[in-house]
């Protein structure tokens, strides 16, 4: 007859579980945007296409909208595609805002959102482009 | 129930110029605050005001005015009025501004809000007049007012509050 549990030592006590639910959503949104021309031969560098983009906010969401932090990381000019950040409060209201915008200096444009996503990283690899051999 | 819940705004028109006074209309109201919010909040804003926007109380003596839109956008129209910088109507410019007192859910509530508010006014005027017949023109408006609430008061002691249910 053994008493099991006598000699034995007490087991460790258990460390209480705890939970840690982070809600907090990331600072900021990035998207990466193209501008096309459908009539084709517009050359912006990376200036008049921040303009661009601010004016666009302005006419849609006002002087509010004008002041929304937003930065152009990377800008290509042969295609004129770039990459926007945004702080996340501003996020529909720049979306909303490159999608309303019709025109620059006269000509038809409109602004293709390719990608977004709350981290940088997603953005450098789109599974929508892959090309498979 | 499902109803559409509005924001009453009680604003009062500040002008140097007593001739502005006269020239307050609802139109050049209207014309201001919605130029005050194009240029604030773009083409989005003033859409999203204009959808219930009127003025619904206009009081050319003492330049309050009462301002309705809709609940959920509100903020919108209370951060533009800063920027309203002058009042035009027949094609004359008033420089003034928008001085905000209020902001209710009810008419009522605003009324109510309004005659506290013009009863301290009287007072302060009370305060610093000069003349002696004005002295005795506010002390006359004052008793007025006060035997009124003293009667409301008389009238209301059994009542219960019960419009207190639109301030949401």
């Amino acid at each position: 007859m053994a008493e099991g549990g006598a000699g034995e030592p007490p087991p460790p006590p258990r460390a209480p579980l705890e939970r840690l639910v982070l809600k907090n959503a990331a600072e900021h949104h990035y998207l990466r945007v193209s501008l096309e021309f459908p009539d084709g031969g517009v050359r912006l560098n990376a200036a008049h296409f921040k303009q661009l983009v601010v004016s666009a906010l302005k006419e849609l969401h006002g002087e509010v909208g004008a002041a929304l932090p937003v930065d152009v990381l990377t800008y290509d000019e042969k295609t004129l595609s770039a990459i926007l950040r945004v702080s996340s409060s501003g996020f529909v209201k720049l979306w909303s805002a490159l999608t309303l915008l019709g025109s620059y200096q006269n000509r038809k444009c409109a602004f293709r959102v390719v990608q977004t996503s709350p981290f940088l990283l997603a953005l450098s690899g789109n599974s929508r482009e892959l090309v498979l051999d | 129930m499902v109803r559409f819940k509005h924001r009453y705004l009680l604003c009062e028109v500040v002008a140097e110029d007593p001739r502005c006074r006269h020239c307050i209309d609802e139109r050049a109201v209207t014309t201001a605050a919605k130029g005050a919010l194009a240029r604030a909040h773009g083409d989005y804003g003033l859409a999203c005001c204009s959808i219930a926007f009127t003025v619904k109380y206009l009081n050319a003596y003492t330049g309050v005015v009462l301002l309705r839109c809709r609940k959920d956008f509100y903020r919108l129209l209370w951060s533009a009025l800063p920027l309203v910088t002058h009042l035009e109507s027949r094609g004359q410019r008033h420089p003034c501004f928008f001085h905000t007192l209020h902001v209710g859910g009810t008419i009522r509530s605003c009324q109510k809000f309004l005659i506290q508010y013009n009863r301290r006014q009287l007072v302060m005027l009370l305060n610093s007049c000069t003349n002696k017949e004005e002295r005795e023109s506010i002390q006359q408006s004052l008793l007025g007012c006060f035997l009124q609430e003293a009667e409301e008061e008389q009238f209301q002691s059994g009542e219960e509050e019960d419009d207190c249910a639109d301030t949401d």
